[in-house]
């Protein structure tokens, strides 16, 4: 607590009385100590008698007694220490076992949950030593508030071949620790496990910690334990049973890591690589063995956890000599996987790989430079990484998404289990692509037609797999993005999912939830190209619908505006031309250059000419101007309601005349509009930008959580409207509901480990 | 036998079910959660019970108190899992209850339902331990990601009824005889026996003013916001009991909303759905921030109004460890149920169960559609009406953790092999 004075007299006084409370109550304590004790322990060093059978409950009294004040605890802990007070008891178990006296066990018993409980590492580390391990767990078998009840620690912590030695390890020492630690284990999870008080479990648990560092820390350095652990791998090791138990040692280790300080673990990474663990993870993937496989799995997602830099730095040397890369191997190991784990564990690697927001360490100092925003929000892959990128593209994700490719045709919606729960598994991918690399993932979509062949999912009679195929669509939607729009647009995607709201209309269930969710984001967005297309193709159906307003507010907000052609509205007609000439619409843009685009999405659609995409990099980068900053407005519905001025297109050349996406030329024009006050709108959301940048500077190392979990926070544009909103006067503002986005983005919240202060339960 | 009852034998006997059969049991309930709505409808008689937390020998001493399933009408308002050490034969006992019963067992999320929190509280932990591998793990969260965010319970009744006869004739169970209608809340021991009672209020039309309000243009069945007035309907004066694990949400105005939730997913870091299990009631205005670092907390004024807008008695809620079992606060429109007894084994706090009790007229049952939007004309405002709807009668069963003796000792399963 730190108090502060306004005049140093003030101070003086609140000591004064502080000091004098004190004291009298040190006095108070003594005399307490003295009544009930007879023994001062600041006078004399205290002592308990020497325990036998017959005086056992004085021992207890009066331990009990004195671990009541911290000075108590303290002498006590001196005297066991120095008298090995705990080994005199230990004789004592097996003789009241012998006589069947339970009421002497039962205080051994309590004796020593005091002696453990009085909290200090000297004593803890003392009763988990060879000589008396057996002892202390024994004595602790017979637990007073359990007296029918005899636990079997002894039997447990005696019995043979626990440990696993896959390689000799030479020093006695560390050997002994490896023992100590599992013990120590032992007393934490199962002997203690009911009466632990908060400071002997962070005392256990920091005692487990420092020895584990110091086995690894030995263990790594050992470079001849380390060639006789791989060596495990080569070809001259007949012995299955041993390489098995090698690839679970390695798990272990890895697992130890994860508490490592980050040099000491990257330190243990390089050697093992150094030794070769790429290969031995190869190996185990492949094993028939399902724990094997899990092991593998499991080394290479905590080598992936700790640095995906360095894993990747791996592929791109695999690619360089034209090895088949690490990525291949897990795709064709997913496809073929048939144990759950392995499978989502191959999946969450594939994912972290290919992410590359896991590689944007240099995007907080980027950000403090200020100016060019394009190249902030979508942080420049390094080329090496565009390459990967765009390899994967060309030939990996072909294979990865064969199995939903190859549904075209297909009739029947009939699948076995495991396809069923492949599919889960590869749309879950794809929706993680196509937040984290839009442009790429966008044409391999586009060009597999991917999306048309997930639509024919949503007939699957399975519901979890309607429920993932929908959530693919949920995602692509969320995107507002114009050429998603078109697809579904074109190739009519939204009538299954209106029709699976028809089906199970009556009822109130998940999938139905789901679908309305859907379709209410449409209709919270504002979305005006994909209200039009609804209404107009299926405005009797949806007039069905009356159980949510969702389907008749469509209507009559299409009615209202004559379909979004009122005069009001008319800088609408071209966006709603959009759809219907999409050919135009692509080539015009992309032939015609314009500055919407974006910097990466420009490199990646030029990556056939090194020069091009230097330069193009140049120019973006330089371009500083705000203008350069894309899809500024493209979602915010109050901009489309009052917005109503046709500001000719100016940045655009000839031929992409009709097609240019208005919103996009406004947000390039501010001077132009008639916007209330646009130059401030702009420097506004500027400083908006900013901020988030630093709250994405702060997420960026939990990406690894978002990965695993739901929908991503990757979504610039959602994560704006929720920042929005937030600005719009927070939570407690009724008065907005409407506007408030139900943000199912996960990450907004600046640190998950917030939670960890969940009291009540 | 079927094997779903062999199963549901070896879960109560706190053994262990295989690994291939826990598959199996996640997949027929996720067919099973897949078709509830995110807002289930009860009818009462129902049992609510709140966290329990992988105690399970607690848990059992749950249904020898509130009676065996499907004897009894159940909803669980969440946190099966993490801190005590047996979440896993906890949980897949009340899936298997589930699935084996399915219309007397309704189970709904909590907080601890989650990937990223079982990792940090045990329950991951405890699955890699009694399987050696995180599958098990993998299928729970799977079917927790189907569990429904809410229940609303209809038609309960505003009188108690005797009891059902405790299994031990105790003489103090006087209560049983004769109940008085006025009594509102009534508080019973683990045995049956008499603790406290409560009568109702009947003066409560104090002069609240309606808040600043929509038209009441709604009706339709209780607890749907599509019901005109704060009456409730006719034959159901008492409202509906709206139960959800944590508490409201800034997001939500109406019960409804929360059934345009996609709610298949890890439970979010913020959003509607991540507040209707994190949030807390506290003694403030408005909205305020949690301490959690997730969900809110909200003021007798939040509650009141919302109540008030969905036809609304009473909120029934978990979430927060209360010493006394149960806890209602600002007025009786909230409460707070806490079924975890001596909580992390060490907390010394008792349990309790909510029972609400069936309205012998019938009338109160009137199915919840998902209301029809504008079909109604009807409900015209009376006079200035009180705000508060009075709470359907409620019988608390408190009662203590589980003998000692009656379980093993708990601890969680050492590791088997080591090379570190």
């Amino acid at each position: 607590m730190a108090l502060s004075f306004q005049e140093p007299e003030g101070c003086t006084m609140i000591w004064k009385f502080v000091h004098s409370i004190q004291q009298s109550l040190v006095a108070l304590s003594r005399q307490d100590d003295a009544l009930s004790d007879d023994i001062d322990p600041f006078q004399n060093p205290i002592t308990l008698p020497p325990p036998s059978l017959g005086n056992l409950q004085e021992v207890e009294a009066q331990l009990r007694g004195l671990t009541n004040t911290q000075n108590g605890r303290d002498a006590v802990t001196k005297f066991v220490l120095t008298d090995g007070y705990i080994q005199k008891l230990i004789p004592l178990v097996e003789m009241a076992e012998d006589m069947e006296d339970l009421p002497s066990l039962h205080r051994l018993c309590n004796i020593m949950k005091n002696l453990i409980l009085l909290n200090d590492t000297a004593i803890i580390e003392y009763a988990v030593t060879d000589e008396i391990v057996l002892g202390v767990v024994g004595a602790l078998e017979y637990d007073p508030d359990f007296p029918s009840h005899k636990a079997n620690h002894r039997h447990w912590l005696g019995k043979e071949g626990r440990y696993k030695e896959v390689v000799r390890i030479d020093d006695e020492q560390v050997r002994k620790k490896i023992h100590h630690t599992y013990r120590l284990q032992y007393l934490k999870d199962v002997v203690l496990a009911r009466i632990l008080d908060d400071p002997t479990f962070s005392v256990l648990n920091s005692l487990i910690f420092f020895n584990q560092v110091d086995i690894v820390q030995h263990l790594q350095m050992n470079s001849a334990f380390l060639k006789d652990l791989f060596g495990i791998f080569s070809p001259q090791e007949k012995d299955e049973e041993r390489k098995k138990e090698a690839v679970l040692f390695i798990q272990q280790c890895c697992a130890v890591a994860k508490n490592l300080q980050q040099p000491a673990r990257q330190q243990l990474y390089n050697n093992f690589l150094g030794h070769g663990l790429l290969s031995v993870i190869n190996y185990a993937l492949r094993h028939n063995d399902v724990a094997v496989r899990v092991g593998a799995t499991d080394v290479l997602v905590s080598m992936i956890d700790h640095d995906p830099q360095m894993v990747r730095q791996t592929i791109f040397r695999q690619i360089g000599e034209k090895q088949a890369p690490l990525t291949d191997s897990l795709i064709d190991l997913l496809l073929v996987e048939a144990d759950l784990g392995v499978k989502a564990q191959i999946a969450d690697a594939i994912k972290v790989l290919l992410d590359p927001g896991m590689n944007n360490a240099p995007l907080e100092s980027l950000s403090k430079t200020g100016g060019d925003f394009a190249s902030r929000l979508r942080p420049q892959m390094d080329p090496q990484q565009a390459e990967f990128l765009k390899k994967f593209y060309d030939d990996s994700a072909k294979k990865l998404f064969k199995p939903l490719v190859d549904l075209k045709d297909r009739e029947d919606m009939e699948f076995t289990v495991h396809q069923v729960s492949l599919f889960i598994y590869l749309i879950e991918i794809l929706c993680f692509f196509i937040r984290q690399h839009p442009y790429p993932s966008k044409y391999f979509v586009l060009s597999e037609k991917l999306a048309q062949r997930i639509s024919q999912l949503l007939g699957s009679p399975e519901k979890y797999l309607k429920l993932t195929a929908l959530k693919f669509f949920r995602n692509i939607v969320g995107l507002q993005d114009e050429f998603y729009n078109q697809t579904m647009m074109q190739d009519h995607l939204f009538e299954p999912i209106l029709n699976i709201v028809i089906e199970t209309m009556p009822r109130d269930n998940l999938l139905n939830s789901a679908c309305l969710e859907f379709f209410d984001f449409i209709k919270q967005q504002n979305i005006k190209v994909l209200i039009k297309h609804l209404v107009d193709n299926y405005r009797d159906k949806m007039k069905e619908i009356t159980y949510v307003n969702t389907f008749s507010s469509f209507i009559s907000k299409y009615d209202q505006t004559n379909g979004f052609t009122s005069s009001a509205e008319s800088f609408q007609d071209t966006e709603e031309d959009t759809p219907k000439r999409p050919g135009t619409a692509k080539g015009g843009r992309w032939a015609s250059g314009i500055k919407d685009l974006d910097p990466t999405e420009e490199e990646y659609y030029n990556t056939s000419d090194d020069d091009d995409e230097a330069s193009s990099k140049t120019t973006s980068r330089n371009g500083a101007s705000p203008a350069s900053k894309p899809l500024v407005d493209y979602s915010s519905d109050e901009e489309n309601e009052d917005g109503d001025n046709d500001s000719p297109p100016n940045g655009n050349t000839s031929e992409s005349s009709p097609v240019v996406d208005t919103e996009n030329e406004r947000a390039l024009t501010p001077t132009l509009s008639t916007l209330p006050s646009p130059p401030e709108r702009l420097s506004e959301k500027r400083r908006r930008e900013e901020d988030e940048e630093d709250e994405l500077g702060k997420l960026s190392h939990h990406k690894r959580r978002n990965s695993t979990g739901g929908p991503s926070p990757n979504n610039v544009l959602r994560r704006k409207k929720s920042f929005n909103n937030g600005a719009n006067g927070g939570p407690g503002n009724n008065g907005k509901h409407n506007k408030i986005a139900i943000s199912l983005s996960s990450a907004i919240k600046t640190s998950a480990d917030n939670k960890g202060g969940d009291g009540g339960s | 036998m079927s094997d779903l009852d062999k199963a549901i034998a070896q879960l109560r006997a706190c053994r262990t079910i295989p690994e291939a059969q826990v598959r199996e049991l996640c997949h027929k309930a996720r067919e099973l959660l897949i078709e509830e709505g995110n807002v289930v409808t009860v009818t009462a008689p129902v049992t609510i019970c709140g966290d329990i937390h992988g105690q399970f020998h607690d848990l059992m001493e749950l249904f020898r108190v509130g009676g065996d399933v499907p004897d009894t009408n159940y909803l669980f308002m969440g946190d099966f899992v993490d801190r005590g050490f047996y979440s896993l034969e906890s949980f897949l006992l009340l899936l298997c209850l589930k699935v084996r019963y399915p219309d007397r067992m309704t189970l709904i999320r909590g907080n601890h339902e989650s990937r990223q929190i079982t990792t940090v509280y045990g329950f991951y932990d405890e699955c890699l331990r009694k399987y050696g591998s995180a599958n098990v793990w993998r299928y729970c969260c799977e079917v927790f990601d189907y569990l429904a965010l809410g229940a609303i319970v209809l038609g309960a009744s505003s009188s108690l009824q005797p009891s059902r006869q405790p299994k031990t004739q105790s003489d103090s169970g006087s209560t049983q005889e004769y109940i008085d209608p006025d009594i509102e809340i009534e508080v019973l021991n683990a045995e049956g026996g008499y603790i406290n009672s409560f009568p109702r209020t009947r003066s409560n039309n104090a002069a609240q003013s309606s808040p600043k309000g929509s038209p009441p243009t709604k009706t339709g069945p209780p607890g749907s916001g599509a019901s005109g007035w704060s009456t409730g309907t006719p034959g159901n004066p008492g409202g509906a009991v709206l139960c959800v694990h944590g508490g409201l949400s800034p997001l939500i105005d109406t019960v409804d909303k929360i059934r345009l939730l996609d709610r298949k997913q890890e439970v979010p870091h913020e959003g509607a759905m991540c507040d209707l299990l994190w949030s807390d009631p506290d003694e403030i205005d408005g909205w305020g921030l949690s301490p959690r670092g997730a969900g809110f907390l909200f003021g007798s004024d939040i509650v009141k109004v919302f109540n008030h807008a969905n036809d609304l008695s009473l909120i029934a809620r978990a979430h927060q460890l209360v010493m006394e079992g149960f806890k209602e606060m600002f007025d009786n429109t909230i409460v707070t149920v806490w079924s975890a007894p001596n909580y992390c084994y060490r907390c010394g706090n008792v349990a309790a169960i909510l029972e609400l009790g069936e309205d012998g007229s019938g009338e109160g049952i009137m199915s919840r559609s998902n209301g029809d939007v504008g079909r109604s004309d009807g409900g015209v405002m009376k006079e200035k009406e009180r705000v508060l709807l009075s709470g359907p009668a409620r019988r608390y069963r408190v009662f203590q953790a589980a003998p000692q003796d009656s379980r093993g000792m708990p601890a969680k399963q050492p590791v088997a092999d080591y090379f570190l």
